[in-house]
């Protein structure tokens, strides 16, 4: 909505030949400020917003009220849910279940769950992208890797592409973590490239310096044009922070889980494919291996 | 952990308790509370996980704001009396700062919402120890100050409790955090009737530890804790599993187990005193409780786990780990209700 520039006016008038930025420049110091005034990150390359900052700014109320109204129907389910079982569910389900499928991809609501993003933020040049297949029955994730680095004279290596779960939220927005405590295996269905990948869960911390823990594993696909059942026991992951894997390691515990997400990061250039089916979690009760790897001990008894 | 700095940590926490039930003095009383605080917190923590250090800091926290609390409220009493003697009369505002500080010790509502998360960071040994030894020390400086206290904010603190305690374990799965509710939900009874009857208070302290004492060292004893563990212990030990039931019901309230001895005392002095509308909302609200409990006791008994799967039932091997502190608390839990009148005449 564009607000009268009545500060102008006049001298537009009076000077009529003069430029029009020049003009309003000399007419007041603030009109430099609110149109120069950007906020947030801008994107090298990307051009710069010249609007008013009131016309930036989005006045309209309809969607604080589908924000409302989400909120409110959410109060409501927490409320009536309790009367059903725990989480929602009856006592019965939540103790028979086996398996949980969590993410699925039937139709284009399900692809607004997950993030994609590659090193073009730090000005590399891998695409991805992320589409649903024929008949809106499985994702498909594809692009390319490039692993040559920006030339901003400080990043030494580029060559990633991500794909990341968004964190569930629940009523005001609250983080709303899964509760897989009842299993203990990762069971996907994929069909890959034959790339080796790698699947990263984030949990939930309570300590700043535990934001960028991830507990990852690898997947390696098989390629070619048979579909894959991938069963990684929970046990298997071990835990990394801001990509460095951690001397003290620890198994994952599954009652807060946020996130989920592959990663492909193997420095082969070219194009890449992922599709999957269903990403869900599963109950191996003949599995009753805690955690695979050594646990650091620190001051060991004698 | 050596057994060595155990028997120094665990012999800090009865140092701690004792110094605060033997102190007349405000300070002394603070020091007990914090060197229980401290010694608890190696024992937290031992556990070396992400999720153990989340719970020692988080009980940290709130132990050390409260201690601050009631400091804070002795010294401005000593201020304004001139007494540090936890016996004399307090002040009403220095008394309602106390009471609340030692709610938030306790974990009564509104101030629990530290309790489920640290009772679920930890190990069902330390969770027992924080359930039941650590409320020890609050009581004993509860019972002196409640009676400075304005009756309602006792009263509030009690409906909050019982109601937050039953509406919120009605959404758990996991053990250590429906037995944290039930914590709170068992505070809230006791601080009902800690200004009209503290003999009361006494009696639904002491039921309540013997009844949790059996609940975690059951729970221990099966490594259960998730309710979806419950649904198999019946193969690895039914007796256990019966009994442990019993334990449950006994939480609840149900007649004629323990339990249901300090909710009828308790309910028939409040009636007596003629809080009708405070009674109901009690009795109704122990109902809530029920519920959870119900649930886990229909988890346990009156569900067979279907197994398609090839699986090896576990060996019924002889029990290693000792019994019989866990014997003893289950049949004061089941079996002590007709021991009622001698209660009465012991403590009232």
């Amino acid at each position: 909505m564009a607000m009268p520039r009545t500060g102008s006016l006049l001298s537009a008038r009076l000077l009529g030949t003069f430029p029009k930025q020049l003009v309003w420049a000399s007419a007041s110091p603030w009109s430099v400020i609110l149109r120069n005034h950007q906020s947030g990150y801008r994107r090298p390359g990307q051009p710069k917003d010249k609007r008013w900052l009131w016309q930036r700014i989005n006045f309209d109320f309809s969607k604080g009220v589908d924000s409302v109204e989400k909120h409110l129907g959410l109060l409501k389910d927490e409320f009536l849910q309790r009367w059903v079982g725990p989480e929602g569910k009856p006592l019965v389900e939540h103790m028979l279940e086996q398996t949980r499928v969590m993410w699925e991809f039937r139709g284009p609501p399900s692809l607004n769950q997950w993030i994609v993003s590659s090193d073009q933020e730090i000005g590399g040049r891998s695409e991805i992208y992320l589409k649903l297949s024929r008949n809106n029955t499985t994702a498909l994730l594809y692009g390319t890797l490039c692993s040559v680095p920006p030339r901003d004279g400080e990043t030494r290596y580029s060559g990633y592409i991500s794909m990341r779960s968004r964190q569930p939220r629940g009523l005001l927005d609250r983080k709303k973590p899964h509760d897989l405590s009842s299993f203990n295996t990762l069971h996907l269905r994929i069909r890959g490239d034959g790339r080796p990948w790698m699947i990263n869960i984030g949990s939930e911390g309570y300590f700043s310096h535990q934001q960028d823990d991830m507990y990852s594993y690898f997947l390696y696909t098989r390629g070619g044009p048979y579909w894959q059942d991938v069963k990684i026991p929970f046990s298997k992951f071990f835990m990394s922070s801001r990509g460095r894997i951690q001397d003290i390691q620890h198994g994952l515990f599954l009652d807060k889980m946020n996130t989920i997400g592959f990663t492909l990061g193997d420095k082969a250039d070219g194009p890449f494919q992922l599709e999957i089916d269903f990403i869900g979690v599963c109950n191996d009760p003949t599995h009753t291996e805690e955690f695979a790897y050594e646990i650091y001990k620190r001051n060991p008894e004698v | 952990m050596s057994p060595l700095v155990l028997v120094v940590l665990l012999s800090s926490l009865g140092l701690g308790t004792a110094m605060t039930f033997a102190s007349s003095h405000w300070l002394l009383a603070w020091m007990g509370l914090e060197i229980n605080t401290l010694a608890i917190l190696p024992l937290m923590a031992q556990q070396n996980h992400p999720r153990a250090m989340e719970a020692t800091t988080k009980y940290f926290l709130i132990q050390a704001t409260a201690a601050a609390m009631i400091l804070f409220a002795s010294t401005t009493n000593a201020w304004a009396s001139g007494q540090w003697d936890i016996t004399y009369p307090s002040h009403p505002v220095t008394a309602t700062i106390t009471m609340a500080a030692l709610a938030m010790k306790i974990g009564l509502a509104p101030t629990h919402f530290w309790l489920p998360e640290v009772l679920q960071g930890v190990s069902l040994t330390t969770g027992l120890i924080l359930s039941t030894w650590q409320k020890l020390a609050p009581f004993a400086l509860i019972l002196q100050v409640a009676n400075y206290t304005p009756p309602y904010m006792l009263t509030a603190l009690a409906l909050c409790s019982t109601l937050v305690g039953g509406w919120g374990g009605l959404n758990q799965t996991q053990l250590r955090k429906i037995l944290a509710y039930s914590s709170i939900a068992h505070l809230g009874w006791m601080i009902l009737v800690a200004q009209m009857a503290p003999q009361l208070t006494l009696i639904a302290l002491i039921t309540y530890i013997v009844m949790t004492t059996a609940a975690f060292l059951t729970l221990n004893n099966m490594d259960a804790t998730k309710t979806a563990t419950l649904a198999s212990s019946w193969t690895k030990s039914p007796t256990l599993t019966a009994m442990a039931c019993l334990v449950l019901l006994s939480l609840g309230g149900l007649p004629p187990l323990t339990g249901f001895l300090p909710k009828w005392l308790i309910l028939q002095e409040v009636t007596n005193q003629g809080f009708i509308p405070t009674a109901t909302v009690m009795a109704l609200s122990a109902l809530l409780s029920l519920y959870f409990y119900l649930r886990l006791t229909y988890a346990m008994s009156l569900t067979l786990f279907p197994h398609t799967f090839n699986s090896v039932t576990p060996w019924r091997m002889t029990a290693k780990r000792p019994t019989l502190l866990l014997s003893t608390t289950i049949i004061m839990t089941t079996c002590l209700l007709p021991l009622t009148p001698s209660a009465l005449t012991l403590l009232i």
